[in-house]
């Protein structure tokens, strides 16, 4: 039976914590390429009807923020990852 | 009972934390991709109205300013990871 | 958000701007004496200013393209974009007088100027409109 001291333990969940830390900001491809429709869809509407581009612009502004928001989930679960494991 | 060199452990954190690091720059694919849809949308717009130039100069500023930070997240994640503060 | 037909006007009011929110950070921690945290925020200020400019630029010169060379251009562009970034947090991080977080929070700034402008507009014109459906 192989058995583990403490620190071969630590060392592996500690690892396997950065690890999962460096995967974890796979996840800021979606909001980037989310972002980039939006602003080339906000484009085209702006050249459509050039009247309404105040609030073409607030939607898009408040759309991008709003996508933003898995980009930072992602981004805390691997501030916590590294810093409390 | 198996167990680590002090050695043995650090290599193994450092070696899991730089492939973490590389795999957390993957995310800086994201925003590129979809700033280039949003300019490839601006150039035809603007072919379309070129009046509306304007705005739609201010609708893509303002969108690039927005998305490019997802790719800054896993950057700053990256450097966490690679300097281990 | 008036003056959107100018880019240029655009550009100064959101400068304007962020430049005014960040006076509170700077003077605040230099009452506190931490002067790396002000050294690291003006740091990432200054590039991101320049930064916006740089983007200015590639945006004006991609709308003289045609549509797949725009984009390709655009996406190269941003990839060097990110290299500066890179290059600058790294930067931050081995100079000792430079403090990362700050010098991060100070490339971020911009953007929530952008996201907190837009958020009052918002509330600005839903009042607005609120009044005159009572008058």
């Amino acid at each position: 039976m192989v058995e583990f001291s403490p620190e071969v333990i630590d060392t592996i969940i500690r690892a396997a914590a950065l690890l999962g830390a460096g995967f974890a900001m796979i996840a800021g491809i979606g909001p980037g390429i989310g972002q980039g429709y939006a602003a080339g869809k906000a484009v085209e509407s702006v050249a459509r009807d050039p009247e309404a581009r105040g609030n073409i612009i607030t939607t898009m502004l408040l759309g991008q923020a709003v996508a933003e928001s898995t980009g930072i989930y992602s981004l805390v679960i691997a501030i916590v990852l590294i810093f409390t494991i | 009972m198996i167990e680590f060199s002090p050695e043995v452990a650090s290599t193994v954190i450092t070696t899991v934390s730089y492939i973490a690091a590389g795999a957390a720059m993957i995310a800086g694919v994201g925003p590129g991709v979809g700033m280039g849809f949003a300019a490839g949308k601006a150039t035809s717009a603007v072919r379309r109205q070129p009046e509306a130039r304007g705005p739609i100069i201010t609708t893509m500023l303002l969108g690039q300013v927005i998305s490019a930070s997802t790719g800054i997240y896993s950057l700053v994640i990256a450097i966490f990871l690679i300097f281990g503060i | 958000m008036k003056d959107i037909d100018n880019p240029h006007k655009v550009q100064k009011e959101i400068l304007k701007k962020t430049y005014l929110i960040s006076l509170l950070p700077i003077i605040s921690s230099l009452l506190a004496g931490e002067y790396d945290i002000t050294l690291g925020f003006v740091f990432g200020l200054v590039i991101a200013t320049l930064l916006l400019r740089l983007k200015y630029n590639n945006i004006i010169r991609a709308l003289s393209m045609e549509e797949e060379s725009a984009e390709k251009f655009i996406r190269n562009r941003y990839f060097l974009e990110y290299a500066l970034y890179f290059l600058v947090l790294i930067t931050a991080v081995r100079h000792a007088r430079l403090n990362f977080l700050a010098a991060a929070v100070g490339l971020f700034m911009i953007k929530f100027v952008v996201i907190s402008w837009s958020v009052i507009d918002l509330i600005k014109d839903t009042f607005q409109s609120k009044i005159d459906e009572y008058k």
